[in-house]
């Protein structure tokens, strides 16, 4: 049977969360109006490394997930599987619209970060500026230590 | 001989023949191309089982697919006055 095409002798529709379960994977179908096909590849991509991933379109809209197991592996675990895949794809999808409704903020935050950058005097504009700078009286005597206070004559 | 039908609403043409060319040290794949789909016709295999080469094949696909997704569009060249 070629990648992609219904197996439906060697699959059981029996999963408690809609997953049909075969052999060595399990397939579910994805509605691309609740997930974003960003979310989906999301998902797929950090899935990757643990099994095979397979996209396929049945209709419009419609996104179906097959994920094959890269050794032996029970019904729960392929079900387990689909369940973690599912959690990871509705974590995605929640990063991506909270993503994008901070998008004007985090825009607006990094440009006034850019003009503070801009507008802020160098290291030598500073020295230059104390090198300018003319000392006043020092009525206070702020600038003489106190211990060169205390041994002067009363 | 497999046939991997990838559905181009969700699998770039790129992905697929970067994919085969990569994938050339280990399978003959030939890519025939429709309008909805590109399909890779996997023929000899070498070194490892068709099974696990053809289901390594897609995963790098959809890889490459994602990674192309998610790059940023490369900025225009400022028109020069």
């Amino acid at each position: 049977m070629a990648i992609g095409e219904q197996d439906v002798q060697s699959e059981v529709p029996e999963s408690r969360l809609g997953v049909v379960l075969g052999r060595d994977h399990a397939s579910f179908d994805v509605d691309e109006t609740v997930y974003p096909l960003e979310a989906i590849y999301g998902g797929a991509y950090l899935f990757v490394d643990r099994c095979f991933v397979f996209l396929s379109r049945p209709k419009p809209q419609v996104v179906n997930v097959r994920l094959t197991s890269r050794g032996a592996a029970t019904s729960a675990e392929l079900e387990a599987l689909a369940g973690e895949f599912m959690n990871e794809m509705l974590s995605q999808a929640a990063r991506l619209r909270l993503s994008q409704a901070t998008t004007r903020i985090r825009e607006y935050y990094t440009a006034a970060a850019l003009r503070a950058a801009a507008s802020a005097p160098s290291v030598d504009d500073l020295l230059a500026e104390l090198d300018a700078e003319e000392l006043g009286d020092d009525p206070l005597e702020i600038s003489v230590p106190w211990d060169k206070k205390g041994s002067e004559p009363q | 001989m497999g046939q991997i039908t990838f559905d181009r609403s969700l699998y770039t043409t790129d992905a697929v023949e970067a994919a085969a060319a990569a994938y050339a040290e280990y399978a003959d794949i030939a890519l025939e191309q429709s309008s909805d789909t590109v399909v890779a016709v996997v023929g000899a295999v070498r070194g490892h089982d068709r099974d696990t080469i053809e289901h390594s094949f897609c995963n790098l696909v959809l890889q490459e697919t994602v990674v192309r997704m998610r790059r940023p569009a490369t900025p225009a060249a400022p028109e020069s006055d």
